[in-house]
């Protein structure tokens, strides 16, 4: 458990890989053209490459990316998509354009606002700016059904990451996260096959001390999928993840896309669904209001939010999230991850956590 | 300064106040008579004043961490403990105007603060300009955005926007603009008649006056004054000897004794990106479309190689020896790209590039010793 697990799937086994970064890259659209979208995790590794371009306080997770392209380790990608978020990944689009010249990238212009009717023209607009910037570089039409199998495709995995979420007190943490990430990583029609063909299996690492009845259940909040030590650490502690406000987490699967119409305005619309992430606005749809009904519905017993260092997004969001739950009486750990997680320092807060619990 | 704040706290009383970001297009909120105030500056303010180390910490006791933006934690600090701010803080504002052109930060700051002081909040949501010009539908999308802004304002403040008010604000924007476009061309005098840290002071007006007259006046003054020692060969640095480009925003809290040895050792920086981010133009006859492209076009909002492109422009038309950059912790959009500049500067004009690691309110990330000595290797060098 002490190594660090490279979490980066073996690409160039798929079909026209296509990399992306961030929660908000429409991946049917990427899949409608040819190629398999996979999530360019971060990994604990570091060759040095990405640190002649950037600056110390950057997060590892955008680091991590250039690094691993610069290194030749993502030379089979047969592109690279990254929608707008922060400022962080505002700057590798650039980074990338001048640097990894080899793999195209196609940038995104998600709307920071998910509200009103200029957000969502202004997102039809980019939708069909990026179909045609794909389009051009593959040489080939996007119908528009090839577009509405893709939806259909990724709403069939959606509806199965779903139903893992539905049951996701029975895994152990760890387990739990290595299926959700596998989402990102195996294309869809092997991920729906496996996932549907046989019953997902609970079990894993659960600690034997605390069986499930007195496990303490947990929310977990932050932006990737974060470490997987940390996901060790929880099943090592006992605990059960209930249930996430993760960026990739269960938002990300929440919305599914309209199979029939204009399948750019069901893109869109999905899009603009989504519970926000904290780079993301909605003048109502607030973070604060949905981590707390997550609380009361699933039961949870405390949240533990995971923050990349140097994440400020995440970083103002957890105060405005900490407050509410403070208002609401529910408990809280700040865990801060950095490009190699310290799994004793972790172990000993997320140990002092569940004893002060139970 | 203190005037400026004392000022705008009388006149809020029968006015309403509004907070924007630096970015905002204020020409909208000052034709229609409501007062501005940005916090960004006040910031600034708290980190010239070396107060901003115990501000930030106040944000800090509440779970903001160490490495958020110090613009925003010393304010944060300053909204939660006023008596210990200065000038006891920022009036209450009634309206809250957060545009991303400059940063992503702003959104997560001013969301916290509609949270603290529960009033409305207006997000203009200004695209990433990956290419030169933006593409249409960004500046559509811009200008519809200030189409409802307008009768967002209009609908909480009750004040209405008059063509005519708007004509002419927009045109002492542009005035205004104009003026301190000229006075930032005078730097490629030899003598420089104005050295970077002057700008910095300077540029309080462009930021927090557009669309005033007193703007407009303030220029005209000071581009008086600079003719003036340009025709007496007065140069900002005696003896000027090397002329270098600065990046980034300024380091408040050692504003002048940040620059006295490069003044000592006669360099003069003559121009920079940080006061440039504001020589943008608006067309009267087109105000949403103008405004949608200006404030898309910051130069923090567009994309590497144009940035790029002005800096290099920049270096050839001032004619510099080199360039010292300000990797600044609380600003990623001016820092995350610095080396890629630094490496496209030297292959493509050859000039040396010195990046100097500090923060532009937090005191507790400069460090003075190694400051020192990278300075003078580097001053050693040329």
């Amino acid at each position: 458990m002490r190594e660090a697990r490279n979490l980066q799937s073996p690409i160039s086994n798929l079909q026209s890989p296509l990399g992306f970064l961030t929660a908000y890259v429409p991946e049917e659209l990427f899949h409608a053209a040819g190629f398999t979208p996979v999530f360019i995790f971060h990994t604990p590794d570091d060759h040095g490459y990405a640190r002649a371009h950037l600056p110390g306080f950057t997060c590892w997770v955008v680091g991590s990316a250039l690094d691993q392209a610069l290194a030749g380790r993502l030379d089979s990608l047969a592109g690279m998509a990254l929608a707008q978020t922060c400022d962080t990944v505002q700057g590798l689009t650039d980074l990338w354009q001048r640097n990894v010249p080899d793999i195209p990238l196609f940038h995104f212009g998600m709307p920071l606002r998910l509200d009103g009717p200029s957000a969502r023209a202004y997102l039809l607009a980019e939708l069909q700016s990026l179909r045609e910037r794909v389009q051009a570089l593959t040489g080939h039409p996007i119908p528009d059904d090839a577009l509405r199998e893709s939806i259909a495709l990724y709403n069939r995995t959606r509806a199965l990451v779903r139903r893992l979420y539905a049951h996701a007190a029975d895994f152990a943490p760890s387990d739990l996260y290595a299926r959700v990430r596998a989402a990102f990583q195996t294309p869809k029609e092997t991920c729906n096959q496996e996932a549907g063909g046989k019953k997902q299996e609970a079990g894993g690492r659960i600690s034997p001390l605390l069986p499930r009845s007195c496990a303490p259940l947990f929310l977990l909040a932050g932006s990737a999928l974060a470490d997987p030590v940390l996901f060790d650490v929880l099943a090592q502690a006992g605990t059960r993840v209930v249930g996430d406000l993760l960026d990739l987490g269960e938002r990300y699967f929440a919305v599914d896309a309209a199979e029939d119409g204009d399948p750019l305005e069901a893109l869109a619309d999905r899009l603009l669904a989504l519970v926000p992430t904290p780079t993301k606005h909605h003048h109502q749809r607030t973070r604060a209001a949905h981590l707390l009904s997550l609380v009361r519905e699933r039961r949870a017993h405390g949240v533990i939010f995971a923050r990349q260092k140097f994440c400020k997004p995440h970083g103002f969001d957890y105060v405005q999230l900490a407050h509410a739950l403070d208002r609401a009486g529910v408990p809280h750990l700040l865990v801060e991850l950095e490009q190699a997680s310290q799994v004793g320092q972790l172990c000993t807060r997320v140990e002092a956590f569940v004893e002060m619990l139970t | 300064m203190t005037r400026y704040y004392v000022q705008r706290k009388v006149m809020a009383r029968s006015k309403p106040l509004a907070y924007v970001t630096s970015g905002a297009p204020v020409e909208i909120m000052e034709a229609m008579g409501i007062l501005t105030l940005y916090p960004e500056n006040y910031g600034a303010l708290c980190g010239a004043r070396k107060v901003a180390v115990g501000l930030c910490q106040v944000a800090e006791a509440t779970g903001y961490p160490a490495d958020l933006c110090s613009y925003a934690r010393s304010h944060i600090g300053a909204v939660l403990q006023p008596k210990h701010a200065p000038l006891n803080g920022m009036p209450r504002p009634d309206l809250l105007v957060c545009c991303n052109n400059i940063c992503g930060t702003v959104l997560k700051w001013y969301e916290a603060l509609a949270a603290f002081y529960d009033v409305p909040l207006f997000v203009l949501d200004v695209p990433f300009q990956r290419t030169t010009p933006a593409e249409p539908h960004i500046t559509t999308y811009v200008a519809d955005q200030l189409r409802e802004f307008v009768a967002w304002l209009e609908a909480h403040t009750k004040h209405r926007l008059k063509s005519n008010r708007f004509h002419s604000v927009l045109a002492r924007s542009r005035e205004a603009v104009s003026l301190w476009q000229e006075i930032l061309e005078f730097g490629q005098h030899r003598p420089s008649p104005i050295n970077a840290p002057d700008l910095f002071v300077a540029m309080t007006p462009i930021v927090a006056l557009r669309g005033t007259r007193r703007a407009v006046d303030c220029y005209r003054r000071l581009k008086a004054e600079l003719e003036e020692r340009i025709a007496h060969g007065i140069g900002a640095v005696p003896g000027e000897r090397y002329r270098f480009l600065w990046d980034n925003i300024a380091i408040w809290y050692r504003l002048y004794r940040f620059f006295r040895p490069f003044m000592n050792a006669g360099a003069c920086f003559v121009a920079d990106t940080y006061t440039n981010a504001w020589t943008v133009e608006l067309d009267p006859e087109e105000p949403f479309v103008s405004l949608a492209r200006a404030y898309t076009a910051v130069f923090i909002n567009v994309d590497l190689p144009t940035r790029l492109r002005t800096i290099a422009d920049l270096a050839q038309r001032f004619r510099v020896d080199g360039m010292v950059m300000h990797a600044n912790h609380s600003c990623k959009p001016f820092s995350i790209t610095q080396n890629d500049v630094r490496d496209g500067l030297r292959d493509e004009l050859g000039i040396p590039v010195l990046i100097l690691e500090a923060d532009m309110c937090d005191a507790r990330l400069y460090n003075e010793g190694a400051v020192r000595e990278r300075v003078a290797a580097f001053l050693e060098m040329l």
